[in-house]
Formats: C-alpha cells, structure tokens, sequence
C-alpha cells in the first residue's frame, strides 16, 4: 500500500486546501522545534555559566507560547480535515452514483458501507495519519540541514544512521511475513465471529441457539486473544527494535559530541543544540508506522472509494450494447425499440425483444403478474438500461408502486423533485380560504385538493409542517399514493410514470385520482400500469402485454388505439 | 416437545414484572478508567519506561556539560554507561508495558464480551428496539470495545504519568527541594488541564455522535433508496440533506477538537512555563554546573511522558458514553417473564392460534397494536396488511411470545398463552424477518442452528423448498461453502430463501414471518412467496403461516387477508 495516493487529490479536487492546510502547520512546527532547539540551549548555557537568563528565557518562553497556539492550530485544522476529506469523498461517491443507472451502481451491501462507515474511515486517515506523513517529510529534514550548518559532523552521523531506520523495518517486515499474514486472516475472522453471532442474536434467539453460543463465545474471545497477542508481539516488537536503533544513533551524536566537547574543539552551545535536534531526525519516522498501523482501514476504504470514483467514466467510455440514445428534448417522442432486459446477465429475460411507440395522452400498459410491466416503466425513466436495444424518452417522473416518502414534513414530502417555483397551477377554483403563505403553499394544497388530501392535511397539527415518520410512518398505503399522485401533479418532466398508482384507493378516492391523471394526460405523456378497468376506460392507448410461450418467451406487446 | 432451550434457564431465573423498568443507574464515570487484573502492572512498566525517557534527557544534559569541563574521560563513565541503560530501558520496558496491558485488556474484553453476550440473549429481540436491531447489537460490539480501550489508551498512560511524574518529583526535590516545587506545580496544573479537557469532549460528544447518525442515515437513505429518489426527481434535494447533514457533522467535528486543542495548547504552556521558572529557580542556587543542566531539562522531558494524555482524555469521554448506552440497554428487563408453568400438550399438529381484544405496546407507553381479534385456524396461511405503524410486526412479536400482551389474551390451541411456559411456546414458533442474518458458515451450519442433528436429505430437501436448488447447484463446495462475511456473497432474494429454508427445517408447527420480502424487487418477491406457500407440503401436517406485508405481491395465495387500522391514539 502506499503511503500516500496522490489520486485522492486528483480525484477529489475539494481534498486539497484542507491537505495544504495540514502541510502549512507540519511546516511551521518543524520550523518551530528548530528554534526551540536553540532557545533551550542558550538558556541551558546561561543557566551552568551563570549568565543573565533573561533574554534566552523570554525566547523560551515565546516559543512555548507559538508553539502552543500552533498545537492548538493544528489540532483544529487536523479534524477540520479529517471531517472535510471524508466527507468530500462521501459526497463524490454519492454524486457519482446519482449519475448511474440502477444496474451499474454497485450492489446496495458495497454502496452502503462505502458511503457510511467506508468514507468515515478516511477520517482518522486525514485527521492523524496524513499530519503524521507530512511532520515525517519535513521535520527531519528540516532537523538535519539546520544540524549540518551547527555541527556538520552530527549532521553526517544522523545522515548515515537515519536510512537504518526504514531498512531495519523492512527487514523485520520480510522476516515476519509470512507468519503476519497467516496470523491476520486467523485474527479477521476470530474478530469478525463475535460481531457475527451478535448481529444474528435474534435467529439464534428464535431457534433457540442462544445459550449454546455464550460458550462458543468465550472459546473463541480467548482464542481471539491469543492470536491478537501473538500478532501484537510482533509489531511491538519491531517498534521497540526501530526505537532502540534510533536510540543507539542519538547516543552516537551524544558520545561524539561528549567527546569533541571534552576536547574542547566544539561550544556548549551547538554541542547542546546537536543532542535537541538529533532525536527530533528520528522519531517522526517511527511514528509513521504506529499512525499508518491505526489508519490502515482508512487507507483499505479510501483505495475502494477512489476505485468507485475512477469506474464510472471508464465505463461510459466503453459503452455498453444497446446503451440508450435518451433525454430527447422533444417531449411528444417516446420510443422502445428491441428491448431487452436482465437483472442479472445468469438470469432470463425479464423483457425480450419489445418495440412501442408512445403518442401523447394517456396510454393504460396491462398484462399478468411478472410480465415486466414495473421494469419497462423504469427503463422508460432512465433509471435501468436496457442490456439490448434503445429507448428514447424526455425527462420523466415515476410514481411506484411504493412511492418513497422521505421523513420530515409533509411539504417537503409533497414538494420532493419538484422545481422551485412550482409552476403555477390554476387556483381560481381553489375554495382554500385559510391565510396561504405563499405560492408555492398554494400549489402545494391545490395538489393535496386534487387527491382529496387537502382536508385531512389540515386537520393534522401543524398541516403542511406536520412531521412525517421514517419512510412515511403512519401513512396507508392509500394515502402514500396520494401524496405521490400530488407530487407528480406538481413536477414539470413531460413524462408521466405510474405503477399501480390506485391500487389502494377506493370509492370517492380513486375516481379523484383517476380525473386527475386523465388532466395530468392533457398536457403531458402519462403512462400508467393498472389493474382497474376505470383507468383504463379513460385510457387513450392502451399496450398489453404477454407473454408469449415457448422455447424463446418472446413478449408481444399489443398496442390498441 | 419438551426439549427446553439453554436460555428458558436465564429466563426462569429471572424474576420480576415483564414491563419496562428505567435503566439501573449507575455511575459509570469512575469504573470506566478503573484498572483491570494487570493493568496496574502495565500501567507501572509504562511508568518505568516514562522515568527512563526522562532520565535520558536529563543524564544527557548532564553528561554534555560535565564533559564540556574537559574531565578526564573516565569520570564520565558512569553517566554514559547511565545514559545508555536508560536509552535501552526505555524501549524494553515500552514493549513489556504493551504487552501486559493488552494482555489484560484483551483477557477483560473476552470475559466483557461473554457477559454482554450471555445477558441480552433474554433482552433479544424485544428489547433492542423496533427496527435496525441488528445496528442496535453491532453498537453493543463497538461500545465494549470503547470501554476496553479505555484501560489501554486511559488508565495506563495516566498511571504512567503518575508513576514517573512521581519519581522526577521525589529526585529533583532530593537535588533541590525548589524545583520539586516547581514540577509537583506543574503535575497539578496537568491534572486541571485533563478534567477540562475531560469536560469539553464529554460536552461535545453527544452532539458529534448525533450529527454522525443523521449523515449515516442520509447517505444509507441515498444508497438504498436511490432509485426511489431518482424517479421522482429527489436527487438533488436529497443531495441537499446530504450536505445539510455533513455540515452540521463538520462543525460538531471541530468543536470538539477544542477540547484535544485546549489541551496540547495548555501543556505546552505549562512545561514552558516550568522550565522557565526552573531555570530563574536554579540559577541561583550552589550546584554544580552538570546537576543544573539535569535539573532544567527535567521539565522539557515532561512533555513527552504527558502527551498520551490528551488522547487518553477523548477515550475517556467516549468510553463514559459507551458504557452508559451499554449499562442502558443490559440493565432492561426481559419484555416477557417466564410465563406459567404449564407445560404444551403434546400434539401432533399445528395449532390454532387466536387473539381477543389484544392490545400491545413495545416500551409500555403508547398502545402500537389493537384491540384486534384473529382466528388463524390450525394450519391456515394467514396475511396481516394495513398501514406502518397499524401493528403488524407487533401482533408477530406477541404471537411469537417475545412481548407481553398489554390487555386480551392470546389463544394456543384454547390455551391461554401466558399460562404456558415462555420457552415452551417459544420453541414451536420459527421466524422469518425482512433482513435475516446469514453467519460466517457454511450453508449447512446456517440452516442446520434451525434443528441441530438435522441429516443432509432434510436440508437439501429443505433448500429446495425454499425454492434455492438452483443456488446449491451452483455452490463449488455445496453445502460446505462458506457464506456470509468473507464468504459468498448472497442476494436480497437468497437471504430470505435462506431464511425460510431455516424456517422449514425446524419443523415448527408455526412459521411467522414479518415483511420476508420488503426489501426484494417485485419479480422476485412474487417467486418467493409463490415458493414458500405452493411447496409440496412435507409429510405430515401443515404448519400455520401468519405473515406481515405491506406489499401486493404473493396476497392471492393466502386462505386469509386481515387488514389492520393503526390502534387509537
């Protein structure tokens, strides 16, 4: 892996001013532990020979004080990047799956946990590692050039002895590899079976396997300690190694140091400033390898991430077969030509060779459960491509089968996709009298009007700023069909896309809803899949379809007029 | 029949009222950072090795300034002979520390893990909330962890510090009595230091942990449901939530830095503090030249032992709040008593399960189903539709005697279900719910924890049933491939067939299942369910099927459809 992917800058532009900032502050502490270096020393010199401390002290002391302000600094600027870098990276992600049909976004299992715990990983990734990597490309550096003009031959020492550190510990590295990574597979999944059959409590809970797993659990938490252990003293004890080596290299500086100064051919002073600055050449390094240790996730979910982030424009580069010539911008002209569609490339047609035109108005599509009339909606909505063949059609809007309602009001329920302003819907007929607030209000209770919603929107506390549950709790399956058929009234794509969309209304409810798709139908293209003879009385057009057996199900789409 | 499950013995050894009690309270605070077997020798080693960095500055100092008074180059042996123990002290020691702390912890998180385990097997499910309880237990297995890392990354560096914050005390105040003064002020100043900063990570905690829900909600919302957003439009207005929510997550993020910023920034102050009183202490005074050297970078070495203690700090306040949420939720009592002591009569067949006047609440509030009256008939396959929130999943739960009526009773075959035996009720029900746990197993392990002892033919025949043929057909290894986490990877659709699969091989006279098929696509959620309710039945009886969905698909093939209303507010 390695140290550092420059891909994350070239791929999430946005990371770089949080990166740049993390350098600026890894720059002026190096910067800083120099002169602290130096102010300790005079002061150390002033103190043993009995000179004025004032001066030195008041440096010390200022020192101090930058180099508190900068710590405090960097710890804010830290975390601000972690936070910035992750998040930056999870809305990337999910701006570039927002791009991508159904079937190229990667399976539901991959995208959440890239996009959660995947992008949150990066975080101690940002805040701790890359200061940590940035502090070891420039303090040591900046250590040994300052040596180098005060006492070149520590300078020389620290130089020779410096590169020990990395070869040592990629020695180390091969010695203990192979063990390592037997020991880490072992370890994964002794680590991963406690979150395993605690996850799966409730199964074993209902049949009654509970009990019997609390002594597999303590077996196994004992054997995961074992081998945590045994994969601990290894990497314990390599760090220890790395730090005696830089050890036995600062006490090289000291003893020739001691050895010039008794001699009398070097100054108190620089003899001091060399035994400072020496250890500061050193333990930057070692604590790349702790940090890198504790960010390796990070490190795994950010190679995944940019992965994702690269994919998508390779794979519209390589167009697939019968990728769809879409978005024409002429509303009236919708078309199907020998389409086929696969959810999975082993599983069988759920389309085959099918071939529609669509006029304006409203066309009613039938045809017996399974015969793929949701998934010819959804190719016609862009949100699947067909594996084979075209289809050609303006921006739409889909209402499902279980239209998607978001937690929060039931405005924002209603207004979900629609544009801002709403185009303004005819209200002169509205009998609403209570003091609307706004336009946009008035649609939106002219929309509820039109699904008989109005009322009991009103009647809740707080009407249209009545908080919805999570995926609309508390709604019926009716009333989600008609908050969506409002939703749809109000959004202005020239397709209109309905699954079942009056399957649970009834009575007063349905004939509603059905006088408002047959308006809806005036000014846009509705297509709408149903069961109720109602619908399909008001229907224009009317596609069926079936499924023609034998040894090539070919689907036949028969178009009525 | 009577073949009781390990855990009826947890149950029945627990006596008191099924309803919900307030968390046991107990003050975390201290027994988070309280030491462990071995941690206070972990703890002293680390201590050791602290002393021996300082002591290697200080000597250090003391070496150069002795040797810069040219003396002959033996005097100087016995420091640099001290010099170098200490040089190698420091990493030796370092290393033992580690490894008898993480020893101990280790040893402390297995015998944490197994008591957590052992004390919400009763708890589960009802206790774990409505939803995502598989979330609420990985929380459980992230918060042990917390707490366990808190004896490593807390009380070993602050014992530590003690320890070696002690021996430079107690030395240089044998050097000079002045300069003791000095570092036992700045060991003070430290510990004021370390409760503020304790203070402003505890404060900012909450609310950090809350913005990090709401962006894990909305991106997982965005993630699953993309399709649903994007045919309606809602993309961009979801993409908004997105940057609402990761706004708020940034700036919690930052204000929680103050209090490791807070920190860094007043050690730094306080070590330059002392080292300048030191050195305006030790001017004066009438030692020799080497010994004040030694004597004023003492406090320069400070800095080193103390830095682990900002971090230790931020654990602390993270391992407070984990060990809160767990005592919380392990403090709860079990939702349903042992029940009576009635024994089931040995039947045969499948019972007839009825409901009169049932009303049931989850946290013992609000009432979340009925009153409803049922009649499932022996063997019958039954549907519950009505809206979310009408009580669907929790006329399941009372059925499946994982919650206690509230008012009415529940008939088993006539018998009043709260004079059974919990676990002898429970033993007969088999579960499906709409995201079924597929362990790191082999296919066999995974179906076979539905009936230990079960031979190969019943699960391939179990397998079939459930409509996965195909799927064993295509395993390299059959039923010895490994699934789950770091195994094959399974579909929505293979997960709920697994399920069932479980479900038919336990041979339970009552299969409940709740949303089985919520979260599949409408073609393959027919053909689920078309294959769990037209399987050729095993010989013997059928067994009764109450299923909850909110979904058209599949509703033709049960003898019965109840629709439920959302109980009164």
């Amino acid at each position: 892996m390695k140290p550092f992917d420059p891909r994350l800058l070239r791929t999430v532009p946005a990371v770089r001013a949080p990166i740049a900032a993390l350098t600026a502050v890894g720059v002026l502490s190096g910067a800083l532990t120099v002169a602290t270096a130096f102010a300790l020393s005079a002061l150390v010199v002033a103190v043993v020979e009995g000179a004025p401390v004032g001066t030195p002290a008041l440096w010390l002391a200022a020192l101090f004080a930058a180099r508190a302000l900068l710590a405090a600094g960097s710890d804010i600027v830290s975390a601000w990047a972690g936070a910035a870098v992750s998040t930056r990276l999870r809305s990337a992600l999910l701006r570039a799956w927002g791009r991508l049909p159904a079937e190229r976004r990667p399976d539901p299992d991959t995208a959440v946990t890239l996009a959660t715990s995947g992008a949150t990983a990066v975080e101690p990734y940002a805040a701790r590692y890359l200061p940590t990597l940035l502090t070891a490309a420039l303090v040591p550096g900046l250590a040994i050039a300052t040596l180098a003009v005060v006492d070149w031959p520590s300078a020389v020492i620290v130089v020779l002895t410096l590169p020990l550190l990395p070869v040592f510990a990629v020695l180390i590295g091969k010695a203990t590899q192979t063990s390592t990574e037997r020991r880490w597979v072992a370890l994964a999944q002794l680590s991963g079976h406690f979150l395993d059959v605690v996850r799966g409590l409730p199964t074993l809970v209902g049949y009654g396997r509970a009990g019997h797993q609390v002594g597999v659990v303590k077996e196994v938490s004992e054997r995961h300690r074992s081998a945590t252990m045994a994969t601990l003293r290894i990497a314990f004890l390599s760090s220890a190694a790395l730090e005696l080596l830089a050890s036995i290299s600062v006490a090289i500086v000291a003893v020739v140091v001691g050895l010039r100064l008794s001699w009398g051919t070097m100054s108190l002073g620089a003899g001091l400033v060399a035994i400072l600055l020496s250890p500061e050449a050193y333990w930057p390094i070692r604590r790349v390898g702790a940090e890198f240790h504790s960010a390796a996730g990070g490190a795994v979910a950010l190679d995944a991430i940019l992965a994702h982030l690269e994919a998508p424009n390779a794979a519209c580069e390589g167009a697939l077969s019968g990728a769809p010539v879409r978005s024409t911008p002429n509303a009236a002209l919708v078309e199907v030509e020998g389409v086929e569609y696969r959810y999975a490339a082993e599983l069988a047609p759920v389309l085959r060779d099918l071939t529609l035109r669509l006029a304006p108005g409203l066309t009613v599509v039938t045809g017996p459960s399974g015969v793929g009339k949701s998934t010819l909606l959804e190719l016609l909505a862009g949100l699947r491509t067909p594996t084979r063949g075209t289809v050609t059609a303006p921006a739409a809007h889909l209402v499902t089968q279980r239209p998607f309602i978001p937690a929060g009001t039931v405005r924002a329920a209603v207004t979900l996709g629609a544009p801002r302003p709403i185009p303004s819907i005819d209200v002169s007929a509205s009998p609403m009298s209570r003091g609307m607030t706004s336009t946009r209000d008035e649609a939106v209770w002219e929309a509820l009007r039109r699904v008989g919603l109005d009322g009991v929107v009103a009647a809740l506390p707080g009407s249209l700023d009545a908080p919805l549950g999570d995926d609309g709790f508390g709604l019926s399956a009716g009333q989600r069909q008609r908050i969506a058929l409002a939703r749809a009234s109000l959004c202005t794509e020239p397709l209109v896309l309905l699954d079942e969309p009056t399957a649970h209304l009834d009575g007063d409810a349905a004939e509603q809803a059905h006088a408002l798709i047959a308006e809806l139908a005036e000014r846009r293209v509705v297509v709408a899949v149903t069961h109720r003879p109602e619908l399909l009385r008001l229907a224009d057009h009317h596609v069926h379809l079936e499924p023609v057996h034998g040894p090539a199900t070919e689907l036949r789409a028969e178009v009525r007029r | 029949m009577t073949a009781r499950s390990p855990h009826a013995v947890v149950l029945t050894s627990r006596q008191g009222a099924p309803d919900l009690r307030p968390p046991r309270r107990q003050d975390r605070r201290a027994g988070v950072a309280r030491p462990a077997p071995g941690i206070v020798k972990g703890g002293v080693l680390g201590g050791i090795a602290s002393a021996s960095g300082m002591a290697l500055t200080a000597t250090s100092g003391w070496l150069i300034v002795r040797a810069a008074e040219r003396p002959i180059i033996l005097t100087l042996m016995t420091a640099i002979v001290a010099v170098r123990a200490f040089g190698i002290a420091r990493p030796v020691f370092r290393y033992w520390e580690r490894l008898v702390s993480h020893d101990a912890a280790l040893a402390l998180l297995a015998r944490r893990r197994w008591a957590a385990y052992d004390a919400l097997i009763p708890l589960t499910p009802a206790r774990l909330g409505r939803r995502r309880r598989s979330d609420v237990l990985a929380g459980v297995v992230d918060d042990l962890d917390d707490v366990v890392d808190a004896q490593v990354r807390v009380t070993v560096p602050v014992i530590s510090s003690v320890v070696a914050g002690g021996l430079a005390i107690l030395l240089t105040s044998w050097l000079a009595p002045a300069v003791g003064l000095v570092l036992s002020a700045l060991a003070v100043g430290i510990a004021l230091v370390c409760v503020v900063a304790y203070r402003l990570e505890s404060r900012s905690l909450a609310e950090l942990l809350a913005a990090r829900a709401e962006v894990m909600r909305v991106s997982e919302l965005m993630t699953s449901q993309a399709t649903d957003l994007h045919a309606v439009g809602g993309w961009p207005t979801a993409m908004g939530w997105l940057d609402d929510a990761q706004r708020t997550l940034t700036t919690a993020t930052r204000r929680q830095s103050i209090g490791r910023a807070t920190a860094s920034a007043a050690f730094l102050l306080l070590v330059g503090g002392a080292v300048v009183l030191t050195a305006v202490v030790v001017w004066p005074l009438a030692l020799a030249a080497p010994v004040k050297a030694l004597l004023l970078l003492t406090p320069v070495a400070v800095s080193e032992v103390i830095t682990p203690l900002t971090d230790a700090m931020r654990a602390l306040a993270r391992a407070t709040g984990s060990a809160a949420r767990i005592d919380a939720l392990l403090g709860l009592e079990p939702a349903v008593g042992p029940g009576g002591t009635t024994d089931l009569p040995a039947t045969t067949g499948a019972p007839r399960l009825t409901a009169r006047g049932l009303t049931a609440s989850w946290t013992g509030g609000r009432t979340d189903v009925g009153p409803i009256a049922l009649d499932v008939p022996a063997g019958s396959r039954v549907a519950l539709t009505g809206p979310n929130g009408s009580g669907k999943s929790t006329l399941l739960a009372v059925l499946a005697r994982h919650l206690e009526p509230t008012g009415g009773t529940v008939g088993w075959d006539g018998v009043d279900v709260t004079d059974l035996l919990t676990a002898c009720v429970r033993d007969q029900v088999a579960i499906v719910d709409d995201l079924p746990h597929v362990f790191a197993s082999t296919l066999r392990a995974n179906l076979t924890l539905a009936r230990p002892g079960a031979t190969d033919a019943e699960v391939r025949d179990a397998l079939r049933r459930a409509g996965l043929s195909p799927l064993l057909a295509a395993l390299p290894a059959g039923l010895d491939t490994r699934l789950g986490e770091g195994g094959r990877g399974l579909s929505g659709g293979e997960r709920a067939r697994i399920a069932i699969a479980r479900a038919l091989l336990s041979r339970r006279p009552v299969i409940l299942l709740d949303e089985p098929v919520a979260h599949l696509d409408p073609p393959t959620a027919t053909a689920v369910l078309t294959d769990l309710l037209t399987a050729d039945p095993e010989p013997g009886p059928h067994p009764t099927i109450v299923m909850a969905t909110h979904r058209p698909e599949g509703l033709s093939l049960f003898d019965q459809v109840v629709t439920m209303q959302r109980p009164p507010e």
